[in-house]
């Protein structure tokens, strides 16, 4: 059985452990149907994307981006590194520059804005 | 009757919400979801509501509706959380002490001192790890009065007041857990005590040189109450799943 592994609380961190329904569209995380966010992903991938500033947000986007914007915070007051490490992988995982959304900032080799 | 439709709008409002409205005061103790629907019809007050006079205090939605939304996702499944708010400010006489002269000295003939105490937020809740919460915000106002007289015999009062606030958090661990000392200590400006019993508990106190107003306020308690969750790293608390 496969269980929703979304972070929850905000200082009492613990796993939703309610049965999955599918899986988050750019991490892949298993999600209940409580926690698909914007556009199917999770809560802390819609943050990353740039959904917990959106108008159209969800509730569970604007919770996860309102902890993940105090826990960074509140790291600056304690100096304390461990405090905001305590997210898991997955929390973790849609920040890194590297994986998550792919914003595709790039310049692409065979459509640039002007032509050669 | 003037503002007919209003009145009869704020009767439909949720009953918690009514009493802010006309009291300005909330003492209640409920589930999660109860808390939800007090907020919901709070967020809709400015919209029917024009009036300033009925108007909600800054502090309703600046700190309360924050607050509420932000521990009510720790609370145990069903758990009560239970706020008490007095929001009438600072000027009840029941909230002022005793007035006492202080010695008077040079051309100061008359100094009269007295203090406001306003315990204008306690909350109280039932984590989902099976800790216990409380957080406590008073704001104490010092009032001094002065009667001096200058060289000329010309006559003055002056009145000066000095605004601090004591904010207390306090969490009682869950039985069998006695959490571990962080490594790095906290701002200097939280004071930490800890007292051993049949459940540990942890107090954190911040003393403020001014009030914080709205956002500030928030983020003062909720940076406070950090300390006090320090000490228990999610290893140790109840998971689900």
């Amino acid at each position: 059985m496969t269980t929703c592994t979304v972070t929850r609380g905000f200082f009492v961190l613990r796993h939703c452990g309610v049965l999955a329904v599918t899986g988050c569209t750019t991490c892949g995380r298993p999600l209940c149907a409580a926690h698909v966010a914007d556009a199917g992903m999770c809560p802390e991938c819609a943050v990353a994307a740039g959904y917990g500033t959106h108008p159209s947000r969800t509730p569970i986007t604007t919770a996860a981006h309102r902890r993940r914007a105090f826990y960074s915070g509140s790291s600056h007051h304690y100096q304390d590194t461990t405090w905001y490490s305590s997210f898991d992988d997955y929390d973790r995982e849609a920040f890194r520059p590297d994986s998550a959304a792919d914003p595709d900032y790039g310049v692409d080799e065979d459509s640039g804005l002007v032509d050669s | 009757m003037f503002w007919k439709k209003t009145r009869a709008a704020i009767a439909r409002f949720h009953p918690l919400h009514q009493t802010l409205v006309w009291q300005h005061t909330l003492a209640a103790s409920m589930p999660v979801d109860d808390w939800a629907q007090l907020v919901h019809s709070l967020s809709g007050h400015e919209t029917v509501v024009r009036r300033r006079r009925w108007a909600l205090p800054p502090r309703v939605m600046g700190v309360l509706v924050p607050l509420v939304q932000t521990l009510g996702e720790d609370v145990a499944p069903g758990g009560p959380l239970t706020v008490e708010a007095d929001l009438r400010g600072e000027n009840p006489p029941e909230k002022a002490g005793q007035h006492y002269q202080l010695p008077a000295h040079g051309r100061i003939r008359k100094l009269t001192e007295w203090f406001v105490v306003d315990p204008w937020l306690r909350i109280g809740a039932e984590l989902d790890d099976g800790s216990r919460l409380e957080v406590r915000v008073v704001d104490r106002i010092r009032h001094r009065k002065i009667h001096k007289i200058g060289a000329s015999g010309k006559r003055k009062v002056a009145h000066k007041t000095r605004r601090t606030q004591v904010l207390r958090c306090r969490r009682v661990l869950p039985r069998g857990v006695a959490g571990t000392r962080p490594t790095q200590p906290p701002p200097a400006w939280i004071r930490v005590a800890v007292k051993d019993g049949r459940r540990r508990t942890i107090t954190a106190t911040v003393k403020s040189d001014r009030i914080p107003q709205g956002g500030d306020q928030v983020d003062l308690i909720l940076t406070t109450l950090v300390e006090l969750f320090r000490w228990t790293p999610p290893t140790t608390a109840r998971r689900i799943g």
